[in-house]
């Protein structure tokens, strides 16, 4: 397949999700798969719990569906002749709650991934509410292309789009319901969160040689806004794609599938890489931090996993500073 | 390093300016958010000729459009006339509606005067003994009793004024002035709220006056704190924002002893900031361990 001309249009559904509202989010995926069928959309792509909204927290077991809920049937019914990823919370067989991505295509449901980092610092708290999945895989589509899909945070984390392009995806997507924060006038485009996102998906990009495709909701629950900005990154690390930042919106974009097969041969980074190094490497590294295995480039006293000796932290945050570094004598 | 000579009360420190496009977006969104999700389609606001206040209400007429915005003045006999001024200013600008409640009638009907007691009692606080402290503190929580009211007269949802830099040091009346259904500037420095100020259009009178929180003639914030804003959020900024020690703060140009007062300021505030707990005694209790987002389907007023 690769070998021909072949051009795939991708649609992001930048939409504001209702909390808890999974009826009338429902009914507005159907309403955009229609929408994206009537502009021959290869494939839709909707953000991170698209269908509930995010901030759930006890409303996660309420909205819950099992795979085979007739609801998501459904939706899946609703993508005959094209493919659609979208995400909700998926309730297992033992009950529990998983932030899943689904591939749905030709009106099944394809491929479903469960979200693998759950962030529970700073103003997340996803670990509380949810289970982790333990999977990884890339899948082939009907668009004759590898997908590999990721969740928010999972991009997070460098393993997880390297993992993704050496099983053989040439799309990642990565469905966001990323909450904008920090707007010092000193950022690319006037938020963080925004220049933080726009750096990683550029490198994954370029460092796997596929096309990333990254869907970010926009609106707001609770305090805090979702910014969009969702993009279409090229192989070279060009964007193709990049919607407008909160303005909710169908945006499309055609790729050819041709760019995968030029940037691989002229920069073939998959082709060196060494998951065999990886491994074994990994391999000694979990040993050692489970104080399995000495470490023989560590300092002497290093706690297992880390190389050197610890050291005094320095002073503590407000609230804490009986424990101020100065004041320890040592 | 220095601390930087910030001559002005005005100065923004740079690390502290904000991308204002975005923060009007983000802003106008989530006051949009607020109302839909409640099923509210109006906001009523307490507009006392200051900046924020002033801010909200241009926020707010940019977010829904002024028509939906009702602006309350609520002053009190001392307050100063230049403030009902400023904010009378903001109304004819804006085009809101808006009204006057004078609350001196409810504030000296606890407390009394000096010629006759007030529902305190001959031995309450009142007969013009009442500190400045306590009135200022009895009239922020009336002017939040007239706001609720009108808050269902209006239809409307009470939209919060305080800033971030006031709500860390505690320079708030627990459900007075701080009390609200919901604050689009309460993640943002007092120097930011200027620089936000300037970017919608609040009448300059309003941004270039010194801070007050107008409970007694020629009050100002700076003067009663011993601090400059721009000093301040800067500390602020670092030390709680950007989580730097002590040894970096002194780093930055602050001095420890500074750092620490303000560090008490910020922990002693700590209560003012958090919903009150509730004894644990039931197997689901309200913020604990029965954890709803404040809006979901049915929770809208209809």
């Amino acid at each position: 397949m690769l070998g021909l001309v072949q051009s795939i249009k991708i649609a992001l559904a930048q939409i504001a999700p209702r909390l808890g509202g999974l009826q009338a989010n429902l009914a507005s995926h159907h309403r955009l798969l229609d929408e994206a069928r009537a502009g021959d959309v290869d494939l839709l792509v909707f953000p991170e719990l698209g269908l509930t909204g995010y901030l759930l927290q006890d409303l996660a077991a309420e909205v819950a569906m099992r795979l085979d809920d007739p609801r998501l049937v459904s939706l899946a019914a609703a993508t005959d002749g094209m493919s659609a990823i979208v995400s909700f919370v998926e309730e297992s067989a033992d009950h529990r709650l998983f932030i899943a991505a689904a591939l749905l295509e030709d009106g099944e449901l394809r491929h479903v991934h469960r979200k693998l980092f759950l962030p529970t610092y700073g103003l997340f708290d996803e670990r509380r509410f949810f289970a982790a999945g333990d999977t990884l895989r890339a899948v082939p589509s009907r668009l004759g292309v590898g997908i590999g899909i990721g969740v928010c945070e999972d991009f997070w984390h460098l393993a997880v789009p390297q993992v993704l392009a050496l099983d053989g995806a040439q799309i990642l997507v990565n469905v966001s319901s990323s909450p904008g924060r920090d707007l010092a006038a000193t950022n690319e485009v006037g938020l963080g969160t925004a220049t933080s996102w726009r750096t990683l998906m550029r490198t994954y990009a370029q460092l796997t040689t596929s096309f990333v495709v990254f869907c970010n909701r926009v609106g707001v629950d609770e305090s805090i806004s979702f910014w969009g900005g969702s993009e279409v990154i090229a192989p070279n690390g060009a964007a193709i794609l990049s919607a407008p930042l909160y303005d909710e919106g169908l945006y499309t974009v055609d790729i050819a599938t041709a760019d995968i097969r030029r940037e691989r041969i002229a920069l073939p980074l998959l082709r060196d890489e060494r998951p065999e190094l990886n491994i074994r490497e990994l391999e000694r590294i979990v040993a050692e931090r489970a104080g399995l295995a000495s470490d023989s480039t560590a300092e002497p006293d290093a706690e297992p996993g880390h190389d050197l000796t610890a050291v005094d932290p320095p002073s503590a945050a407000i609230g804490f500073r009986a424990n101020r570094g100065h004041e320890r004598k040592s | 390093m220095t601390q930087p000579p910030f001559d002005s009360p005005f100065d923004l420190p740079p690390e502290l300016a904000i991308d204002t496009d975005v923060a009007r977006r983000v802003i106008a969104g989530f006051i949009r958010g607020q109302l839909e999700q409640a099923g509210f389609e109006r906001v009523v606001l307490g507009l006392s000729g200051g900046i924020d206040s002033g801010l909200v209400a241009y926020l707010v007429a940019e977010a829904i459009g002024a028509e939906r915005l009702l602006a309350v003045m609520l002053p009190y006999r001392s307050s100063s006339p230049a403030s009902r001024a400023d904010a009378e200013a903001v109304v004819t600008d804006l085009g809101c509606a808006s009204d006057v409640v004078d609350i001196t009638p409810m504030v000296d009907g606890y407390f009394g005067d000096p010629e006759r007691p007030g529902a305190a009692g001959p031995d309450g606080p009142g007969r013009g003994e009442a500190t400045a402290l306590q009135r200022g503190n009895f009239a922020a929580r009336m002017r939040m009793a007239v706001l609720y009211d009108r808050s269902v007269t209006w239809s409307g949802l009470v939209v919060g004024t305080g800033n971030k830099t006031e709500s860390l040091i505690g320079y708030t009346t627990i459900f007075g002035d701080s009390a609200c259904a919901f604050n689009p500037i309460g993640d943002l420095y007092k120097s930011q709220v200027r620089q936000l100020a300037v970017a919608v259009g609040v009448p300059s009178v309003i941004v270039n006056k010194a801070p007050s929180a107008d409970l007694w003639p020629g009050q100002t914030d700076e003067a009663e704190g011993g601090f400059s804003y721009p000093v301040l959020d800067r500390l602020l900024f670092w030390r709680i924002d950007k989580r730097r020690s002590i040894e970096e703060m002194v780093a930055l140009g602050f001095t420890t002893e500074m750092v620490e007062r303000v560090d008490r300021m910020v922990a002693g505030a700590e209560f003012k900031r958090q919903v009150p707990p509730i004894a644990k005694l039931g197997p689901r209790t309200a913020g604990v361990d029965y954890l709803y987002p404040r809006r979901r389907p049915g929770s809208a007023r209809t």
